[in-house]
């Protein structure tokens, strides 16, 4: 059986390629369909923030990617509601939110994991 | 499962330490390294009743006691607490 | 214990020789190494462009030491040593550039080995960051 793997998000995304390159490892691993998990944290949580305009800083839109992530089966997508809470932001359709005590559940569900 | 936490960002200036802790489980135990040492300066790491390692170079280097709360490892420590551990989760 | 090691600082960063030290550590324990796998700014680490002064250590020559010695499998991820300039012969080739900074024994590679790694290893261990 496949070995587990979730990644934490914990970068904003627009501070450089580290989104990106954590939503890529993600991908990577759906692609080859091992079960990966995805969870938004700190300023990870901006990723999902509406109405971001990619264009105006000159950067590709992350959100295509973010959408891909169902093409890749990529189905457990988390956003911490600590994180969201304490920036301002609504909890998205795209994520399902969790709080500290399931979010400390969910590390010990995967087998292994990156935070980023 | 358990999980070795692993922080090398000191927590005075950095919010990796406050997110690990807030995800911590009871079989969970933290190692600090590199800058991360300072934590043992931070008694709210103490009240929160984990298990606190120290990377021992780095306790060193930065002449930090290490209180009777935390214990001192060296790198085959280190290699056996990722032994001992389900998995290792590194804050990077 | 089979480990994989992923590494995503520059080689003047404390966590890339602590994550050097740990894979050290755990091949005089006796444990085994699957991969090296290098990442983000980890992709630095593999350069062999870096000079450093004659009294500081020069942990991106100590990398290619250790893994030439031990004769490990370790691989730079093509995407981000490309957006970083981290090119070997055949990638400076294919995209004109002059300067040549990774050679063996790294690999370039793509993010599956990085999974592959973690699959066939009873620990993943990341190191990055200072």
């Amino acid at each position: 059986m496949s070995k587990s793997l979730l990644v934490i998000s914990r970068q904003a995304p627009w501070s450089g390629p580290s989104a990106r390159e954590a939503l890529d490892i993600v991908l990577a691993g759906g692609a080859f369909d091992l079960p990966i998990g995805l969870l938004f944290m700190d300023d990870g949580v901006f990723q999902l923030a509406p109405g971001q305009d990619a264009k105006a800083v000159q950067q590709k839109d992350l959100s295509a990617n973010l959408q891909a992530l169902g093409l890749f089966g990529i189905d457990d997508v988390f956003a911490c509601s600590h994180s969201l809470t304490e920036r301002g932001l609504t909890p998205p359709a795209s994520a399902q939110p969790m709080d500290s005590a399931a979010i400390s559940q969910l590390i010990d569900r995967y087998d292994q994991v990156i935070t980023l | 499962m358990s999980t070795l936490h692993v922080v090398s960002h000191s927590p005075f200036t950095d919010g990796r330490l406050a997110s690990c802790l807030r995800v911590c489980g009871a079989k969970d135990a933290i190692l600090l390294c590199g800058d991360g040492a300072y934590a043992l300066h931070n008694p709210a790491l103490h009240s929160q009743g984990v298990k606190v390692f120290v990377l021992a170079e780095d306790s060193q280097a930065r002449n930090l006691p290490v209180p009777d709360w935390a214990s001192s490892v060296d790198y085959s420590g280190f290699v056996q607490l990722s032994i001992d551990y389900d998995k290792v989760n590194t804050w990077l | 214990m089979k480990f994989a090691i992923a590494l995503f600082s520059a080689a003047h960063a404390p966590s890339s020789r602590r994550a050097l030290l740990f894979a050290q550590a755990a091949l005089a324990g006796g444990h085994e190494i699957v991969r090296l796998f290098f990442y983000q700014d980890g992709v630095y680490s593999a350069a062999n462009s870096i000079v450093a002064p004659q009294d500081e250590q020069d942990i991106a020559r100590q990398w290619r030491e250790f893994v030439s010695q031990h004769q490990l499998d370790g691989v730079v991820c093509i995407a981000a040593a490309l957006r970083r300039g981290v090119l070997n012969a055949e990638e400076a080739t294919r995209y004109q550039r002059s300067a040549v900074n990774l050679e063996a024994p790294w690999a370039l590679s793509g993010l599956g080995q990085l999974h592959d790694a973690a699959q066939a290893a009873d620990r993943l261990i990341c190191f990055g960051g200072p």
